[in-house]
């Protein structure tokens, strides 16, 4: 793989982008653009990026990057990737995606209409465990999905939280889902690739629950939203929770033949098997069934770590090696466009609900 | 005159307005960013009623509030600055908002900008004292670190932040003095500087052995800032902030123990943690990072190389610390004592 990527957004999660993308040989991340001059000399001072740039126009004409990661905020996310695509490069894309559903479908229009390839970083969902919650389900183990539960906490007092909370100006405000905009994609792409309804019925709720920062305008953030979709089939409830403790990630996916559970910060894949033992046998079972799960489960996660397989972003290298792989072959991206646009249709519904008031 | 103080809200900031009205000066601008902070400032509003002491909240990543802050004022005492978080919003914090205010200085029309002057609060992190060699002296006169990469984010953003100053002094015509504080101290502050150790797990680290900790009570260290910001020749130097007596890194976790609570602690001596930090350092190389590299030999060379320190410059200006270090470590003792997680 001979690939030169650049970046534009030099905040706090292009660091892992550059230590992802470098990890895959043939990798070269080649400069690095953001607005703001110190923002981008300091990404490339700390990791030793040989060009840095404040206009991306200029970027892609000095570097000619085979691919663009954008990781700036979501507002610019179309008329950069239309810059970039005329310019000849795939796109790499921190979510969400953009403001509303009419520019995502916009945005993979000028993808598509340029012959370029597109990936969002939903990289949860390519993490170990996950690829293998698909592989258990596409095989049938877990029957046709009748719901699911995806969950995401959050911490407002956490590195990201706090940049948010103390800044009333900081841009994830000015989004028109507002917090959740910035963290409902990761909820919502695990429950799309079982949902069987590109229409589903869907209520969403949203409260406050924390105390505040005694600032008016960041105290005021709706920091807890229930939503519950109901497809032809399948149905899902989606959970963001920033006040429960510890700051969880799961996914509960209920089959027809058996259930899965996926816990993405322990990294562990369980399965609930209907039993086959009669009465009070059947309930002595499941204990040590799950218990011997989890240790297989521990026993891998050892392994990998020994490999050097168990790094925070395992997931993202995952994604972004499948996603150079489907530019040097010229194939399917990794997640399927129409995937990216039901999560953006779901969001946008929700947002609706819970912010009626906000017209994008 | 009037003052601008930017984190006039903070551990350093309050004490630093309280020095100033000390001083006898009495139109001072206290900006700070979170208006929950901002409780001390107007007690000490409520207590000097014959002063201007006004509050002015806002953000310094905003241009408009940094106008705002710089109205008038004559002097600048710049303390704002990002003390945790991602690197990038250290830059943000301590860097770009730095930048801000300076453009905004520069944009000002009253008084003007060589009339005016800009006191920095910086760091004895922007010293390159890897190659300086054990017991070896910082003084004003050490080189600044040449590969601030190498270093923690927040020792990375302080010299950048400084580096910036400087290069808009260089265009702006203002006086600049800078003060570089070592480990700053007292009621409201954080037990433990990494000079000491750090806390792993359940055990607390001491990597400092025998080093002197050069120690600024919070309320000397204000009183410096304050000199330093009023004396006339103070203009274009640089001084060290650290009190006359240091303990040792060792000497202060004693007392921490004594005073405060116990503490399972593990004592590393210098030769071995540059051993570990090696370790960890391949260890990080091979893994491609899957643990992070918290400690490398450089990282552990500048924190514990064991260095001596000099106030001289600052006590040459008339500084005289306020508290004792006996004094100043049995006041924050006492209130490490009374917090929550001591008990």
């Amino acid at each position: 793989m001979g690939l030169k990527v650049a970046i534009v957004g030099c905040g706090k999660i292009a660091d892992a982008h550059v230590e992802e993308a470098r990890k895959i040989p043939g990798v070269e991340v080649v400069a690095v653009c953001d607005q703001e001059p110190i923002m981008a000399e300091q990404l490339a001072v700390r990791y030793a990026i040989p060009r840095w740039y404040t206009d991306c126009a200029e970027m892609l004409s000095a570097s000619s990057p085979n691919v663009l990661h954008i990781t700036t905020p979501p507002q610019s996310h179309l008329a950069l990737t239309r810059q970039a695509v005329s310019a000849g490069c795939h796109i790499f894309m921190e979510k969400p995606v953009a403001l509303v559903h009419a520019d995502v479908e916009a945005l993979i229009a000028a993808v598509v209409e340029a012959k370029k390839k597109l990936a969002v970083n939903y990289w949860p969902n390519f993490e170990v465990q996950a690829l293998e919650l698909h592989r258990l389900y596409d095989s049938g183990v877990l029957g046709e999905a009748v719901h699911i539960e995806s969950y995401t906490g959050y911490d407002l007092a956490g590195e990201f939280g706090l940049a948010l909370r103390r800044d009333p100006d900081h841009w994830v405000h000015r989004l028109p889902g507002k917090l959740f905009q910035n963290m409902m994609d990761h909820v919502l792409n695990k429950i799309v690739p079982f949902l069987d309804d590109d229409d589903p019925y869907i209520h969403a709720i949203a409260y406050k629950r924390d105390g505040g920062t005694g600032d008016a305008e960041t105290s005021e953030i709706l920091d807890e939203l229930r939503v519950i979709i109901k497809g032809r089939q399948t149905s899902a409830y989606a959970t963001f929770c920033a006040n429960a403790r510890p700051v969880g990630q799961t996914l509960r996916v209920y089959g027809t033949k058996n259930t899965a559970h996926l816990d993405f910060n322990a990294r562990t894949l369980v399965l609930e098997r209907k039993q086959s033992f009669p009465s009070a046998l059947g309930r002595l079972r499941p204990p040590f069934q799950v218990a011997g799960d989890y240790l297989r489960q521990g026993m891998r996660n050892v392994g990998r770590f020994r490999r050097h397989e168990f790094h925070f972003f395992d997931g993202m290298r995952t994604l972004l090696t499948e996603f150079y792989k489907c530019i040097e072959n010229d194939t399917d991206p990794p997640i399927a466009y129409r995937e990216i646009l039901r999560v953006s249709a779901l969001m946008e519904q929700i947002f609706a609900q819970v912010y009626p008031e906000v017209r994008p | 005159m009037k003052i601008l103080v930017t984190g006039a809200g903070g551990f350093l900031g309050v004490n630093v307005v309280e020095r100033l009205l000390a001083h006898g000066h009495s139109n001072i601008r206290c900006f700070l960013r979170d208006k929950s902070k901002a409780a001390r400032v107007e007690g000490l509003a409520a207590a000097n009623p014959g002063c201007k002491l006004e509050i002015c909240c806002g953000n310094l990543k905003s241009k408009a509030d940094c106008a705002r802050a710089v109205a008038d004022a004559e002097i600048v005492i710049h303390l704002a600055a990002g003390l945790k978080g991602a690197p990038a919003e250290l830059f943000v914090d301590s860097v770009v908002t730095a930048r801000n205010l300076l453009e905004a200085l520069g944009a000002r029309t009253e008084p003007p900008i060589v009339e005016t002057r800009v006191v920095l609060v910086s760091s004895f992190g922007v010293y390159g004292v890897v190659g300086l060699g054990r017991g070896a002296r910082v003084d004003e006169s050490t080189p600044l670190e040449q590969f601030p990469e190498r270093r923690d984010p927040y020792s990375h953003s302080k010299l950048r932040q400084e580096q910036l100053v400087r290069e808009y002094q260089q265009k702006l015509g203002f006086e600049l003095v800078v003060l570089r504080p070592g480990v700053i101290y007292g009621p409201g502050g954080g037990a433990f500087s990494n000079r000491v150790g750090i806390q792993v797990g359940p055990v607390f680290v001491h990597m400092g052995g025998g080093n002197l900790l050069p120690l600024s009570y919070v309320a000397n260290c204000a009183e410096a800032i304050v000199v330093a910001a009023t004396h006339p020749e103070a203009a274009g130097q640089v001084y060290n902030v650290h009190d006359d007596e240091m303990p040792t890194a060792s000497g202060y976790l004693q007392a921490y123990k004594k005073h405060v609570k116990k503490l399972r602690s593990v004592r590393l001596p210098y030769f071995a943690t540059r051993f570990l930090a090696g370790r960890l350092e391949g260890y990080h190389r091979r893994s491609q990072g899957q643990l992070p590299a918290i400690i490398t030999r450089y990282k552990a060379a500048a924190a514990w190389g064991g260095n001596t320190f000099s106030n001289a410059k600052l006590r040459g200006l008339g500084w005289r610390p306020l508290v004792s270090t006996q004094d100043g470590m049995m006041r924050t003792f006492e209130y490490l004592r009374s917090q929550p997680e001591s008990k």
